[in-house]
């Protein structure tokens, strides 16, 4: 592995070397700092995401069922057209908030469940089969609203987790043990070239008193 | 900001909502078409929210995970079962939690 770092073995890349390690090993425990937090605020949204998940899809089925109840008594085709005299207007809300530095949408959304008069079709000529059909579709459409938002959160930290926990590992299993194997190699080296420089004064030392 | 709601499924499912009052709505025929509508949709500022029904992002794929990794965050978008209530097997996000967390985790109702 050592080879994957090129180094001349002198004191000052030591130097340099030892500040690096110093620095990687503060970037991966803040890292992993950060990892940590995500988790907690990954599994916090999952656990709410359980819980609006089976309501929506609950009220979506029973809107289905109701719309399917609308196109028996008073016909698909009627329906269709009711529908294209409806109002469409709903707005929501999105802002963005950030969770540890990671944009994830805040959704905010007004009443959705609207009065019959408000719906735009006209009442007279419109059964109420279809007025039940409408409010509950626009109750599970207020529930999918907020399902979307935790989901995206979801998806957004997913994403930012993936990215932290690779950043780790890289640091963990690639970078620091290569610095560290560097350093070992520096350190190996400076120590032999002193021994070497022992002997060598030694012989040297030897030599001089056997001359006079 | 406010935005509006875009729905993309059914006959039934456009229909319903949009009695509830999303403004944008297309009826899935054919493949290119929905894709069309889709990066319409995405590429228009002024939709908040897209539901599209499992069934649809069944036969969109993969071309449609590719668009929903490309989008910026606005608009969300949320997969919905059609009338029948069907879902894929497959589900996405535990996927995801597979592979950042590198285990199956199941969340469970606490006390249940």
């Amino acid at each position: 592995m050592a080879t994957a770092l090129a180094v001349s073995p002198t004191r000052m890349e030591l130097l340099k070397l030892r500040q690096r390690v110093g620095l990687a090993q503060k970037g991966h425990d803040l890292l992993k700092e950060k990892m940590d937090a995500l988790v907690i605020e990954f599994f916090e949204v999952l656990r709410r995401i359980q819980e609006a998940r089976t309501k929506a899809l609950e009220q979506l089925s029973v809107a289905h069922r109701a719309l399917s109840m609308c196109f028996a008594v008073v016909g698909t085709l009627e329906t269709k057209q009711v529908c294209r005299e409806a109002k469409r207007e709903l707005q929501m809300e999105i802002s963005t908030r950030h969770i540890m530095g990671i944009a994830v949408p805040a959704v905010e959304v007004g009443e959705v469940e609207r009065n019959v008069l408000a719906r735009g079709y006209s009442i007279h000529t419109t059964s109420s089969v279809l007025d039940e059909a409408s409010r509950e579709f626009e109750r599970a459409l207020k529930l999918l609203i907020e399902l979307s938002e935790l989901n995206s959160s979801a998806f957004a930290l997913a994403r930012e987790l993936e990215k932290t926990k690779r950043r780790v590992n890289a640091l963990e299993y690639i970078l620091i043990p290569r610095l560290k194997e560097a350093l070992k190699f520096i350190m190996m080296r400076l120590d032999e070239m002193e021994r070497e420089n022992f002997t060598r004064l030694k012989r040297i030392k030897a030599m001089l008193e056997e001359r006079e | 900001m406010s935005y509006k709601i875009a729905v993309i499924g059914d006959q039934e499912t456009v229909t319903g909502f949009a009695l509830a009052g999303a403004t944008y709505a297309h009826i899935h025929t054919t493949r290119e078409e929905t894709l069309a509508k889709l990066s319409e949709f995405f590429a228009s500022g002024e939709i908040g929210l897209v539901l599209i029904t499992h069934r649809v992002v069944e036969e969109l794929n993969p071309d449609f995970r590719q668009m929903l990794w490309a989008k910026r965050l606005i608009p969300l978008v949320l997969r919905i079962p059609d009338k029948t209530g069907y879902m894929p097997k497959f589900d996405e996000l535990r996927e995801i939690i597979r592979r950042t967390v590198g285990a199956e985790i199941m969340v469970r109702k606490e006390g249940g």
